[in-house]
């Protein structure tokens, strides 16, 4: 967790694919904050409905909790680009520049392999809910590639941020896990 | 191959994987691919996407970005500064009434925004400076508020419960009571270490009374009012069974932004954005981690796991307090270098079922298991709260702020062992309040 306090949100240097990766995730984070404001106000919507009004809800439920998954997936780069997503920075601390160095590529490396692999599979999984046309199982009856479709998105959006962070790192835009030097 | 040595090989790859500097979030999935593709066949792995979803794809989950809305949106605010100068203005009768406000502070703003760092930075910022300009020793001014600071996990409502009732498919009405008054002892010990402390390291002195007119008193009611009035109104929300913890949660994330806009001003768009930033950087931060651990909880129970786990440990004939304490040290140790809500989503799943097994209420050794989680906070290598500390006040040491912080520690122990000993610290509130549980 002192990830978070010694470490600072991602440098992009001149390069323009990284400010243009840099700019997508901020992008998406903007989305997922309102995907988030957008579940409160639904969900105060429904409580007013149904406290206020006596009446019954539908689809609030079923819509703030695709909204939530949605904004988890959609926020993923921008919170790799803050640096947000915690770990335990004691080794990568104790090493020297080019152990650190070293270390990172693989870590981020291997970030993108599993990620790439969630991308595949996620586009997978979206792609049967399309092509058989899934509904949810509630009155509502959602068409579930819809909410779905966070999985590929989130997912690409968050390899090509770790792809960018580990470009960053090869040509020396940005310091292995953004630990400064000397630390 | 033999479901023990597997799970063996499990936490091995796990702590190799994790201190390696990696997204915790992102470890959690390769450990869980490497064994799956390795034990189950690369077929395994189509599943991942699908139960990563499923995880997220529950109401109660929204509870969290909504509490750490409320949280944040206070935090942006002088509301901590008001709430530890309203408590002390109205103190003053008591001795060391600054350090009590300080620590009284922490708990009030603790039940209002669920996060240990956000309670340590609201109340410290004014806090500590306050503390030595009255003369209180560097670590008491210190140690005091890293401590009252994990109040904020423990104290309702609290993001670190509703991740471990996520986990364990446990009440988050009946979590939220039990950590009430283990919260309050713990404020009480936090207290009484630090009048000691202060007294006996011959600054006595700084104890002394500072008086305030009935003015001045009267003066600062109007800025913390409102804020304890949305904490009565969402307990009674809560407990009055008009709404869930996620709707309860939704209308306190809004009224808690409205109260900051309106009293504390806070309608610049650019600090609105920073309070919705925060949050959702949190928020996602821990909805991953939680994903990431329903994969990794799936894997361990696809290879058996969990269950040989629970059962081996059910034939070894041991004293349940002699596994309770072999519980705590691993807590521990595992508090000490990862954050409160990885700890929980890795271990829930194994630990639950031999908790059980062994006769203990799962409502009650969640307390115990957040105050390891809160001790890891200010202990070394990562203690969060330390650092929040050391960021707020730069020129005491961090030597010193640790020390200071090791006798709170020391009450958090104790605090512990009074659980162990007398149970109904934690079982009974929420068994007063909602029912003896069945």
């Amino acid at each position: 967790m002192a990830g978070q306090s010694s470490a600072a949100v991602a440098q992009t240097g001149r390069n323009p694919f990284l400010r243009a990766v840099a700019a997508l995730s901020t992008l998406a984070g903007w989305c997922s904050a309102a995907m988030i404001v957008t579940a409160v106000a639904i969900t105060c919507q429904m409580i007013f409905i149904r406290f206020v009004l006596n009446g019954s809800t539908i689809w609030q439920t079923e819509a703030v909790i695709y909204l939530m998954v949605a904004a988890t997936l959609i926020g993923l780069p921008y919170v790799q680009r803050l640096r947000g997503h915690v770990n335990v920075d004691l080794i990568p601390l104790m090493l020297g520049q080019r152990a650190r160095r070293a270390l990172a590529i693989i870590t981020l490396s291997l970030s993108c392999v599993i990620v790439g692999v969630m991308l595949f599979y996620g586009y997978d999984y979206w792609h049967f809910a399309w092509k058989r046309g899934w509904t949810s199982d509630t009155v509502w009856a959602v068409r579930l590639w819809i909410p779905y479709l966070a999985l590929p998105v989130g997912f690409a959006l968050l390899l090509l941020q770790l792809i960018a962070d580990l470009v960053a790192v090869l040509i020396g835009a940005d310091k292995p896990f953004g630990l400064k030097e000397g630390m | 191959m033999d479901p023990l040595l597997l799970g063996a090989m499990v936490a091995l790859a796990t702590i190799f994987v994790l201190f390696s500097g990696i997204s915790v979030a992102i470890g959690l999935l390769v450990v869980s691919a490497g064994f799956l593709i390795a034990f189950d066949g690369m077929r395994s792995l189509e599943l991942m996407p699908e139960i990563f979803f499923g995880k997220l794809d529950n109401f109660a989950l929204l509870s969290i970005p909504m509490f750490i809305i409320m949280g944040a949106s206070i935090a942006s605010t002088r509301a901590g500064a008001d709430l530890y100068e309203a408590l002390e203005r109205w103190l003053t009768r008591v001795p060391g009434g600054l350090v009590i406000s300080n620590l009284g502070a922490c708990a009030l703003f603790a039940a209002m925004s669920g996060s240990s760092p956000a309670t340590c930075a609201a109340i410290g910022k004014m806090g500590i400076p306050e503390m030595r300009k009255r003369g209180y020793p560097d670590g008491v001014a210190a140690g005091s508020i890293a401590a009252g600071g994990t109040l904020g996990i423990l104290i309702p409502p609290s993001v670190t419960m509703i991740v471990y009732g996520i986990a364990t498919e446990s009440s988050i009405g009946r979590l939220f009571l039990a950590g009430v008054i283990p919260g309050l002892l713990l404020m009480g010990l936090f207290m009484a270490w630090s009048l000691y402390s202060t007294w006996k390291s011959g600054h006595a002195a700084a104890m002394d009374k500072a008086s305030y007119s009935w003015a001045e008193k009267i003066e600062i009611l109007p800025r913390v009012i409102p804020f304890l009035l949305i904490i009565l109104g969402v307990l009674y929300a809560m407990y009055g069974g008009i709404a869930t913890p996620s709707e309860t949660a939704a209308v306190g994330a809004l009224l808690c932004l409205l109260i900051a806009m309106i009293i504390y001003k806070l309608w610049n768009p650019r600090d609105l954005w920073v309070v919705l930033r925060d949050s959702t950087r949190e928020s996602v931060m821990i909805l991953f981690i939680i994903a990431a651990a329903g994969v990794f909880s799936y894997m361990l129970s696809s290879l058996f796991i969990t269950q040989s786990i629970a059962e081996w440990i059910g034939t070894l004939d041991v004293n349940r307090w002699v596994l309770m304490g072999a519980i705590n040290v691993f807590l521990l140790i595992a508090g000490f270098f990862l954050p409160p809500v990885a700890v929980i989503l890795m271990a829930a799943p194994i630990l639950l079922p031999i908790i059980t097994t062994a006769g203990f209420d799962p409502i009650w050794f969640a307390v115990v298991l957040t105050i390891n989680m809160e001790i890891g906070l200010i202990s070394p290598p990562v203690g969060l709260n330390l650092y929040v500390i050391n960021g707020i006040a730069p020129d005491i040491s961090l030597r010193t702020i640790l020390v200071g912080s090791l006798p709170f520690v020391a009450c958090m122990v104790i605090a512990i062992l009074l659980l162990c000993l007398f149970p109904g610290l934690a079982t009974w509130l929420p068994d007063a309040v909602m029912g003896v549980a069945r």
